[in-house]
C-alpha cells in the first residue's frame, strides 16, 4: 500500500514535471491552415470556403469555432501564451488595437497594397475592420465578414389597411418604414399592445459583453454623438444633450419591447420576432437569415430595413462584423502559407462564392451587384448600411471603457435608475478617469 | 405514499414516549408525509419543466403563454450532439427530394439545415467525465490517507493543519484562477485534462480530508490495538479494520467529490478552452444560428444530469447514512 | 472483524517490532499526509504568494509586459471605488438573505423528514435533487423559467397577464431576489441533509426525560433539539456563508450582474476585472486577496462560536 501509493505520487509528480517540459511543439509542415472564428453559420460558410481551397491547392483548412460568450476569452488567453494554435483569425472590430499594440497581429499594408486588395472592399469596412490608428495607412486585418444593425419588421403589420388607417388617423403621416427614430418610436408605441400580446420593438439590453453599447450606438451617433472627440476628451461629449436624448428615446424603445428582455441580445431578438411577440427587431443582418427560414413562421412576410436618420439626418449603424488577421507568433513559413490563402480569399470570383454561401463580403464589385442584392431579402438593406457604419473605440483600452458604459446603460434602460443625464454624466467622468489613468488623456 | 403503518415506525424509539402513545403520531405523521411530498413536487417542478423543454420543439419552447402539452420531439437532442448548417433556397429543394436521410438528418431538415457533423458536446462529456472520475477516486485515495493519519498519530500543529486544509476551501475559485492561470500557461498545464484533475483533486481534498477524519475518528481504536498486539503491521490494520469500516464515509465522500468536480463552472470556464474543455462551461453557450435554442440547452442538460442520478441513486444509503452517522461531531 | 490469523513470524520479536513500528509510524503518517498538503502549497498556497506579489504590480496577462510593481496603488484604488463598496454590499445582503432562508427552511425540512414514514427516503433523495445539479445549468435554466413571456414561474404565482407580471430578473428590487430564491431552491436541501445527521445523534432518553417531566414540545424544541442540533447546524451555516460569499455561477448564468450593477457581486465583479474584455490582472490579484481576507475574517468568527457551541 505504502509503496503503491508513493509510486502514484511520483507517477504523478513525474508527469507534471515532464508535461511541464515540454513546449510547444516544433515547426510543422504547411499542409495545413487553422482559422479560430465565433461558432455561427458564418464560420461553417467560411468552412466551405476552406473546402473550396483545399480542392484547388491541396492545403486544409480548418476553421476552429468558439462559441461568442467564449470566443474574446479564448483569444485573450492565446495572445497571452503567444500561442500558435491559428494561423488566421477573424477577429472582431475592436480587437484590432490590442492586437496590433500588444503584437498579435501582422501589418499587412504592404501585402494588401501590392496585392490590390486595399481598394477592393469597401472603404468603411477597411477602415473599422483593418486599420489602426484610423487614419495611418496601415492594414492589420482583411475585412471578411461585414456585418452591422439593421431592422426587421412585420410587413403584415405595417401594411394591414386598417392599421395603416389607424396609424395615419393618430399620428398624422402614413404607416411605412420609418425614416427616423422618431418615426420609429411612433411605430414602436403604436403596435405596442400587451393585451393582445403585440409589443412595438425589440432592442438590446444585454450587460455581458457589449450588446446594449452596440444597440444605443445605433441612435447615439445618429444623434451626432461620439464616444470621445479628436482630442479623445469625453467629459461633455458623451454626455452632451444630444445623447441624453437618445438614450431617453433609446429607453422608450425599451419600454415597448416585450416583456422578459431584461438581458437580451441577438438570440432574443429573434426569438420575440418568431414567437410573434415583436413588430420590430433590432439586429445583426448577421442573424437574418434565421427569420428567412422556416423557424420563422412570418418568414414570408418579413421586411428589413436600415437604421433610421437621427434628428439632423445624421444616419449611422453600429458595425459588427470581424476582419482576418495574421497571427505573428507562428512561423514564417506558415505566415507565407497563410498570406495565400488571404489573397486567394480576396479575389472577387472567390469573395463571390463567399456571398452565394452566405458570407456578407465587404467586396464592392460583388456588394453592387444585383445577383448579390436580390439574392435574400436582406441584402440589399445590408448593402445600403454597409456605406455608413460606424464603431466604437478599437484602442487597447476598449475593454476598461466597454464595463461602465454598459453596466450605465443597462442601469438606466432596464433597471430605470436615475435619469439619462445622471447615466451619461456618471458614464463620462468613470471613462474619463480610465482614460487619464491609461494616458490616453494628458 | 401517504399510507401508514406501524412498522415503519421504529418502535424501540417511541414506545416509551408519552406524546407518542395513540392515534395523534399516527396524524401527525400523515400530514408530515403530505406536506413533504407537496415540497417535494414544488422542489421538482423546475427539473421536470427542463425534462418537458428537452422534448420540446424549439418553437414551443418559446410560446408565450407557456405550453405544457406538445408534440414531443427529439429536435434538442439532435442539435446537441450535431453541427448543422442553414440550408438556402436551392440547396433546401434538393435535400427535400433526397430519400436516404435518416431519422437525424429529417429533423435537421425540418429546420432548413444539413447535419455537417458531430458537435464539441459529446467530447465535452468524454472530458467532463475523465476529469470528474480521475479526480474524485485521486481525492478520495490521498484524503483517507491523510485522514487516517490526523485521526491516529500524533502530528505538531495537527488543528493548525487541519484548519488550513479546511480553508482551502473556502477560496473562491475566481480568486485562485488568476495565479492558477499563469502557473498553468508556464508549465503547459493550461487546457489539459492533468491541469484541471489536479485542481479539482485539491479542492476536493479540502472538504474530502475534513469529512474522513470524522468517519475515522468514529472507529473505536481498539479493534486496531488489539489487530497490532496481533501482530498486524500498521499499514495492515489501516487496511483490514480500518478500511472497511470507513466505507460508509468513503462512499459519501466519494459522492461529494464527484458532484463538485462535475458540476464545476468557473475554473472549466477560465483554464480549458477545447481539449478539456468539460460540459458545464457549455451547457449555456450552445446557440444556435437564430433564437436561443432552449430545446438544446435542456436536452443538454438533462444528459448531464444522468451521470450524477445514477451516482447519487447508488450511494444514497451511503449518503444518507453517511452523513447521519458521520459525524463531524465530536470536533 | 479481525478473525484472520495474524502471521505469526511477526508476533516473534515484540520488543523489537515496537521499535520498528515506532519508525515505521512516523515514516506512514508522513507519506500519508504528503500527498495532500504537497498538493494544497502547489495548487493553493503557491498561486496565493504569487498573486499576493501580483496584486502589488502592474500587470495584464494578456500584454507583452513584465509586472510593474506599483506599491499598494491597486489597493488604493479599489478601496477608494464606490462602486466595489456597492458590490461588496450587495454580496453582503445576499449571502444574508439566502443563509437565513436556508437555515430555516432547512431545519424545517429535517424536522419534517426526522421520523421516518413510508417512503421518506425517497422524499428524503428527491429532495437533494437540486442539490446535485450544476450551478450554472441551474441558472441557465431559471433564466428561462423566469422569463415573463415564456417561461413558467409567474403563471404559477398566477399572474396571467404577461405585461403586468412581474420582471423578475429586470426589476431592481427584485432581482436580488429572484437569484436568492435560485441558490435557496438549490442549498435549502444541503442545510436538511446536515440538520438530519445531528437530529438523529441526539439520545433519545433526552426527550423520554422531558416527557416524564412534561415540558412542553416548545421547550423540547428550545432546550433538547436545537442545542443539541446547533454544532451541525452551525457548519451548515458557515459552510453556505462561505458559498453564498462566493457565488459566482448562478449570478453569471442569470444575469450577468445586470441590469445595472444591481446584482454584481464581488466574484462577479473580480471575473469582469481579471478577464472579460479587461485583463487587469494587477487590480483583479488586489480585489482577490481584499475577498480572502473578508472570507477568512467571517470564517473565523463563525468557527469560534462553533467552538463555543461544542464546548456549551
Amino acid at each position: 500500500m505504502l509503496k503503491k501509493t508513493g509510486l502514484l505520487f511520483v507517477l504523478v509528480a513525474i508527469l507534471v514535471v515532464a508535461l511541464s517540459g515540454i513546449g510547444i511543439a516544433a515547426a510543422q509542415d504547411v499542409s495545413e491552415l487553422t482559422i479560430w472564428w465565433a461558432q455561427w453559420d458564418p464560420a461553417n460558410y467560411l468552412q466551405q470556403i476552406g473546402n473550396d481551397y483545399e480542392a484547388a491547392t491541396g492545403i486544409k483548412v480548418t476553421v476552429v469555432q468558439t462559441p461568442w460568450g467564449d470566443f474574446y476569452t479564448r483569444v485573450g488567453t492565446e495572445w497571452a501564451a503567444k500561442g500558435t494554435s491559428y494561423d488566421l483569425i477573424v477577429g472582431d472590430s475592436q480587437w484590432v488595437g490590442q492586437g496590433v499594440t500588444q503584437g498579435h497581429y501582422v501589418e499587412l499594408t504592404d501585402f494588401m497594397n501590392e496585392n490590390d486588395i486595399t481598394g477592393s472592399v469597401t472603404p468603411a469596412t477597411l477602415q473599422y475592420y483593418g486599420e489602426y490608428p484610423f487614419g495611418s495607412g496601415k492594414y492589420y486585418a482583411y475585412p471578411t465578414e461585414g456585418d452591422a444593425n439593421g431592422f426587421a419588421y412585420r410587413k403584415d403589420l405595417f401594411e394591414n389597411p386598417d392599421e395603416m388607417a389607424a396609424f395615419e388617423a393618430k399620428y398624422g403621416y402614413a404607416l411605412a418604414v420609418p425614416e427616423t427614430w422618431a418615426q420609429l418610436r411612433d411605430i414602436a408605441e403604436f403596435f405596442t399592445r400587451p393585451d393582445s400580446g403585440l409589443y412595438g420593438v425589440n432592442v438590446y439590453t444585454q450587460k455581458d459583453y457589449d450588446a446594449i453599447t452596440m444597440g444605443f450606438e445605433n441612435v447615439f451617433f445618429s444623434y451626432g454623438c461620439n464616444w470621445m472627440d479628436e482630442t479623445n476628451n469625453v467629459l461633455g461629449v458623451v454626455n452632451a444633450d444630444a445623447c441624453v436624448q437618445a438614450l431617453d428615446l433609446y429607453k422608450e424603445l425599451y419600454n415597448f419591447a416585450p416583456p422578459g428582455n431584461t438581458n437580451s441580445f441577438f438570440q432574443e431578438m429573434n426569438d420575440s420576432f418568431t414567437n410573434g411577440q415583436a413588430a420590430m427587431i433590432m439586429n445583426y443582418f448577421a442573424f437574418f437569415p434565421a427569420l428567412n427560414s422556416d423557424v420563422n413562421p412570418y418568414k414570408d412576410s418579413t421586411g428589413y430595413f436600415v437604421m433610421p436618420k437621427g434628428p439632423d439626418g445624421q444616419q449611422f449603424a453600429a458595425l459588427g462584423g470581424q476582419g482576418m488577421s495574421l497571427n505573428s507568433y507562428i512561423d514564417d513559413t506558415r505566415k507565407a502559407a497563410a498570406l495565400d490563402f488571404l489573397k486567394w480569399f480576396a479575389q472577387e470570383d472567390v469573395q463571390k462564392t463567399w456571398a452565394e454561401y452566405g458570407g456578407y463580403t465587404c467586396n464592392i464589385n460583388v456588394l453592387g451587384s444585383e445577383e448579390f442584392l436580390t439574392q435574400t431579402p436582406y441584402n440589399a438593406a445590408f448593402a445600403q448600411t454597409m456605406t455608413f457604419v460606424k464603431d466604437f473605440w478599437n484602442i487597447p483600452e476598449f475593454g476598461q471603457l466597454l464595463a461602465p458604459t454598459q453596466s450605465a446603460l443597462s442601469g438606466f434602460v432596464v433597471a430605470g435608475q436615475g435619469t439619462a443625464q445622471e447615466a451619461l454624466d456618471t458614464l463620462a467622468e468613470e471613462q474619463d478617469a480610465i482614460l487619464v489613468e491609461t494616458g490616453v488623456i494628458q | 405514499m401517504a399510507a401508514q403503518s406501524s412498522s415503519s415506525f421504529t418502535p424501540v424509539n417511541y414506545s416509551t414516549r408519552v406524546d407518542k402513545v395513540g392515534t395523534r403520531p399516527m396524524v401527525a405523521n400523515l400530514m408530515r408525509a403530505i406536506i413533504a411530498v407537496m415540497l417535494v413536487c414544488l422542489t421538482l417542478i423546475p427539473v421536470v419543466w427542463m425534462g418537458m423543454t428537452a422534448f420540446k420543439p424549439l418553437k414551443d419552447a418559446i410560446t408565450v403563454p407557456p405550453k405544457v402539452f406538445f408534440t414531443p420531439s427529439l429536435e434538442g437532442f439532435v442539435n446537441l450532439l450535431t453541427q448543422r448548417r442553414q440550408l438556402n433556397g436551392a440547396e433546401l429543394d434538393q435535400f427535400r427530394q433526397r430519400t436516404d436521410l435518416n431519422w437525424a438528418d429529417q429533423i435537421a431538415l425540418q429546420q432548413q439545415q444539413q447535419i455537417i457533423g458531430q458537435s464539441q458536446f459529446v467530447s465535452q462529456l468524454i472530458n467532463s467525465l475523465i476529469i470528474a472520475v480521475t479526480s474524485t477516486v485521486l481525492s478520495v485515495l490521498f484524503a483517507v490517507l491523510a485522514a487516517y493519519a490526523f485521526s491516529r498519530f500524533h502530528i505538531p500543529g495537527k488543528d493548525d493543519l487541519l484548519f488550513f486544509i479546511l480553508s482551502q476551501r473556502m477560496l473562491p475559485a475566481v480568486v485562485v484562477t488568476v495565479p492558477i492561470f499563469l502557473m498553468y500557461r508556464q508549465v503547459g498545464l493550461y487546457d489539459t485534462h492533468l491541469g484541471m484533475i489536479l485542481l479539482y483533486t485539491s479542492f476536493n481534498l479540502s472538504f474530502a480530508v475534513w469529512l474522513l477524519k470524522g468517519f475515522i475518528d468514529e472507529i473505536p481504536t481498539e479493534y486496531e490495538e488489539a489487530a497490532l498486539v496481533d501482530g498486524y503491521t500498521r499499514l495492515q490494520a489501516f487496511r483490514k479494520i480500518v478500511l472497511p469500516q470507513a466505507m460508509t464515509g468513503i462512499a459519501a465522500t466519494t459522492v461529494f467529490s464527484f458532484i463538485f468536480s462535475w458540476n464545476e463552472f468557473a475554473f472549466a470556464l477560465m483554464l480549458t478552452q477545447d481539449k478539456a474543455r468539460t460540459a458545464p462551461p457549455q451547457i449555456p453557450l450552445i446557440l444556435g444560428s437564430g433564437g436561443v435554442e432552449w430545446s438544446t440547452i435542456a436536452a443538454g442538460s438533462m444528459a448531464f444530469l444522468i451521470p450524477v442520478v445514477i451516482v447519487t441513486f447508488a450511494q444514497w444509503r451511503h449518503l444518507l447514512r453517511g452523513v447521519t452517522f458521520g459525524a463531524i461531531r465530536k470536533g | 472483524m479481525s478473525q484472520a490469523n495474524p502471521p505469526m513470524q511477526q508476533a516473534a520479536s515484540s520488543n523489537a517490532r515496537r521499535g520498528q513500528r515506532q519508525m515505521s509510524d512516523r515514516r506512514i503518517m508522513l507519506w500519508f499526509i504528503l500527498p495532500t498538503i504537497i498538493l494544497l502549497i502547489l495548487m493553493n498556497i503557491f498561486p496565493l504568494i504569487y498573486s499576493l506579489y501580483l496584486s502589488f504590480t502592474n500587470y495584464s496577462v494578456i500584454a507583452d509586459k513584465a509586472p510593474e510593481w506599483i506599491g499598494v496603488q491597486n489597493y488604493q484604488a479599489i478601496l477608494s471605488d464606490s462602486k466595489f463598496w456597492l458590490s461588496f454590499a450587495t454580496t453582503g445582503r445576499y449571502a444574508l438573505l439566502t443563509v437565513i432562508l436556508q437555515t430555516v427552511i432547512g431545519f424545517g425540512l429535517a424536522l419534517l423528514l426526522r421520523n421516518k414514514f413510508k417512503g421518506s427516503g425517497l422524499v428524503t433523495t428527491l429532495i437533494l435533487i437540486p442539490m446535485m445539479l450544476s450551478p450554472i445549468v441551474v441558472a441557465t435554466f431559471w433564466k428561462m423559467i423566469y422569463n415573463p413571456s415564456y417561461g413558467i414561474f409567474n403563471v404559477l404565482l398566477g399572474y396571467t397577464n404577461i405585461s403586468t407580471a412581474p420582471e423578475w430578473l429586470g426589476e431592481p428590487d427584485r432581482v436580488l431576489w429572484a437569484i436568492i430564491i435560485v441558490d435557496v431552491w438549490m442549498w435549502s436541501p444541503f442545510v436538511m441533509l446536515l440538520c438530519l445527521a445531528g437530529l438523529s445523534a441526539i439520545p433519545e432518553y433526552l426527550y423520554e426525560a422531558a416527557a416524564i417531566d412534561r415540558a412542553s414540545s416548545w421547550f423540547q424544541f428550545r432546550r433538547i433539539t436545537l442545542p443539541q442540533v446547533m454544532p451541525l447546524l452551525l457548519i451548515a451555516v458557515l459552510f453556505r456563508t462561505i458559498e453564498a460569499f462566493k457565488q459566482f455561477d448562478l449570478v453569471y448564468g442569470l444575469t450577468g450582474g445586470g441590469p445595472g450593477d444591481l446584482t454584481e457581486t464581488v466574484s462577479i465583479r473580480l471575473y469582469r476585472l481579471a478577464f472579460s474584455g479587461q485583463y487587469d490582472t494587477g487590480t483583479s490579484s488586489a480585489l482577490a486577496y481584499i475577498i480572502l481576507v473578508v472570507i477568512i475574517a467571517i470564517s473565523n468568527l463563525y468557527i469560534r462560536s462553533l467552538n463555543k457551541a461544542r464546548g456549551g
